[in-house]
């Protein structure tokens, strides 16, 4: 049995094409029935993200799947052929692996695609479209992903800029328990480094704006406390970290301002986080002691850098997916070459047997001894060449079971030899 | 008239276990140290941590294989650092013990690229002392003091490493951090380094006060106050004067950060430069 994937992705197709190749959440279930229909593919799943749209199956003809693709959506095949790529076996096993692992990503190492993948999977099996052959490759999709996740960088640091901010907090502050952000000014940038701050650990948020009211619906946001903007440097001192994000026109942060705070904290670090442009902080404030200023651009920069990071650790993935795939091709065919082997001799026997059956009036008019011993005879010939006609293609069968194209010859043989699974 | 009172009437010659087997002892934990060695070249070399959990393990097995040859040494000897190479030894054990102690309470791995070569460093010029090793114990150490004196001198030297350490590992991330160019380091952040080295500074003060006081009142001891025109013990002295001021300028003050770090730098240059210098009492066996 054949494993096909079909599809398109952010690699190979627009988003004009992607989205109308979507499948809804809540159609799935009753897309898999039409597609197992329509294919005879024996399992199916389909994957479904704003960045792609898979079908993964056990059995189909690729083509059927493409027509049913294209039947599914009323669109001319024309229109996506050259955006839809399709893979068999070894190479499909592959994709899903690296689609899993956030290695085909457009953001390389994100996330969210391991949750998208095991909601595809849970989807399909609750359809009754997962077997005994997908189900172990899903399940060994899944675990690829995370050993790649726990083994390299590729998702480990930060790549947008809420993140950067929350990591550079880390390098300064260690943990950030018990530390106070301030927020200067309502802008949504702002707003989500805080939110990030918060969820790691920051405890309490003090938020001052011009306008007094934005600020107190900010505050409650973060059940924090709102500073009307005139005071707010009064209580610059408790703040560990502080995110500037005003309109203003001018440094809002000057060196004297900062150092006066500084020195009211005694030393302690305070991490300045200006994300407004034209920017809200003085930059020779980073000159000071025990202050840190990152602005927007050094944000971009460290993000830049981790971004490298994680291109040279995609290449350490790559390469714990390629063994991975090569022990699964491994492990499934051997599990597939011992009833094939078994199959293929049953098959032969029962040809042999009933042909011996077919002939045996020829031997009719021998005396009932002669028969006898012709008949021993001819059991005993017609066994040998058996066994020397299937010699070759089981000694190769077991040695292609470590071989990635493997799953292809088998089937080759299957085909050669007429032998079907009962 | 001084009285000798801390003197210990030279008893029988103790037995000896087996000819020279705690230098045999030492020789295997340098062997294992050099594991951490390696993690430390390698690890600067490849930009990169490596042979980090086999250092910790050698150097835990090796770390056992130290204090029984200390052990050893000290019941043959009948006296703590009865040989010069004795001291290079018990000092590169307590930083042994100081690098795992820290380790397991802040698992900064990054520490490791100094202490490693360091306790390795120590370890290997204990072995190599050893071999030109004087067989007689001095009369000046057959005294109680040695066994209060020496081990505070020794964990207050090496708290000051673990101080000195930490401030060029926070240094080295400040600098980082404020040129705007992080690495993926895994150093630890400034709050960590600054923590270790405050907590380090807080013990090693104490027992270099007490270290230096017992040293001063063993000499007026042994010889009134001659001790004064010491220059090891001027040194120890200045030295003690910096952490001091150290002390004073972080809780006084509140010095953090960059200037706090290089005085803790200062510091500890002073104790080096009094750890080499030998003179008076120290002369001829103790560094």
């Amino acid at each position: 049995m054949e494993l096909a994937l079909i599809g398109v992705s952010h690699k190979t197709a627009p988003v004009e094409v992607r989205e109308r190749l979507a499948f809804p959440a809540d159609k799935i279930r009753a897309a898999l029935a039409k597609l197992l229909e329509r294919t005879h593919a024996a399992e199916a799943m389909i994957l479904s993200t704003c960045n792609r749209v898979e079908i993964v199956a056990q059995g189909p003809d690729a083509q059927l799947v493409r027509d049913f693709i294209c039947e599914y959506h009323q669109i001319p095949p024309d229109a996506i052929s050259k955006h839809v790529y399709s893979y068999k076996n070894a190479e499909a096993i592959r994709h899903l692996f690296r689609v899993t692992s956030s290695l085909d990503s457009m953001m390389l190492g994100e996330p969210q695609i391991l949750g998208q993948v095991k909601e595809a999977y849970r989807l399909a099996a609750e359809a009754g479209t997962i077997g005994s052959s997908l189900s172990p490759l899903l399940d060994r999709a899944l675990a690829v992903a995370k050993r790649v996740r726990s083994e390299t960088g590729i998702s480990q640091s930060a790549v947008s800029i809420s993140y950067a901010a929350v990591e550079l907090a880390r390098k300064i502050f260690g943990n950030l328990t018990g530390k106070t952000v301030m927020i200067i000014g309502a802008s949504k940038m702002g707003e989500l480094a805080a939110k990030h701050l918060k969820r790691n650990g920051v405890g309490s948020v003090l938020v001052t704006n011009r306008t007094f009211e934005r600020a107190v619906e900010i505050a409650k946001i973060f059940e924090g406390a709102a500073i009307p903007f005139e005071h707010f440097t009064d209580h610059m001192e408790h703040a560990d970290i502080v995110i500037s994000s005003t309109g203003a026109p001018h440094f809002i942060i000057t060196r004297p301002l900062a150092e006066q705070v500084i020195r009211n904290r005694r030393n302690k670090p305070v991490f300045f986080i200006d994300i407004a442009v034209p920017r809200d902080v003085d930059p020779s404030v980073n000159d000071i002691d025990n202050a840190f200023v990152y602005d927007i651009d050094d944000l971009q920069q460290v993000i830049d850098s981790n971004m490298k990071e994680r291109m040279k650790e995609a290449g350490r993935a790559e390469e714990i997916v390629d063994r991975e795939v090569q022990a699964f091709c491994t492990r499934m065919q051997s599990r597939e070459i011992a009833p094939t082997i078994v199959l293929l001799r049953e098959t032969y026997e029962k040809v042999r047997r009933e042909e011996i059956e077919r002939h045996r009036r020829l031997l009719r008019d021998m005396p009932a001894e002669q028969q006898q011993a012709a008949l021993a005879a001819i059991d005993q010939v017609t066994q040998a060449m058996l066994n020397k006609i299937l010699h070759n293609p089981i000694a190769l069968m077991k040695e292609m079971s470590a071989d990635p194209q493997g799953a292809e010859f088998i089937e080759t043989v299957r085909k050669i030899f007429n032998i079907k699974s009962q | 008239m001084v009285t000798h009172w801390g003197r210990v009437p030279p008893g029988p010659k103790p037995y000896a276990i087996l000819p020279a087997m705690h230098v045999q002892l030492l020789k295997l934990a340098l062997g294992l140290y050099s594991v951490g060695l390696l993690h430390s070249v390698f690890t600067v070399l490849r930009k990169k941590q490596t042979l980090f959990k086999p250092a910790v393990v050698a150097t835990l097995i090796g770390f056992a294989c130290h204090v029984a040859s200390i052990g050893i040494a000290v019941y043959e000897h009948r006296t703590l650092m009865a040989q010069r190479y004795e001291s290079f030894s018990a000092f590169a054990a307590v930083a042994v013990l100081a690098f795992l102690i820290v380790y397991w309470k802040y698992r900064i791995t990054s520490l490791g690229i100094f202490a490693f070569p360091a306790i390795f460093v120590m370890t290997f010029v204990a072995v190599l002392h050893a071999y030109n090793a004087p067989v007689s114990v001095p009369e000046l150490l057959r005294s109680r003091w040695i066994y209060i004196h020496a081990p505070l001198v020794i964990l207050g030297y090496v708290a000051f490493f673990v101080t000195f350490s930490a401030e060029v590992l926070y240094l080295i991330q400040e600098r980082e951090l404020k040129r705007k160019r992080v690495s993926h380091n895994r150093l630890p952040s400034l709050e960590v380094c600054e923590d270790l080295a405050y907590r380090s500074l807080a013990v090693g003060f104490p027992l270099m006060t007490l270290g230096i006081l017992s040293g001063a009142l063993w000499a007026q001891q042994v010889s009134g106050l001659a001790w004064m025109s010491d220059p090891k013990i001027l040194l120890a002295f200045i030295t003690w004067l910096i952490y001091l001021l150290l002390i004073h300028y972080r809780l006084i003050a509140g010095w953090r950060g960059k200037k706090a770090a290089y005085q803790a730098i200062a510091g500890f240059v002073a104790v080096l430069v009094t750890f080499s210098f030998s003179s008076g009492f120290h002369a001829n066996f103790q560094p």
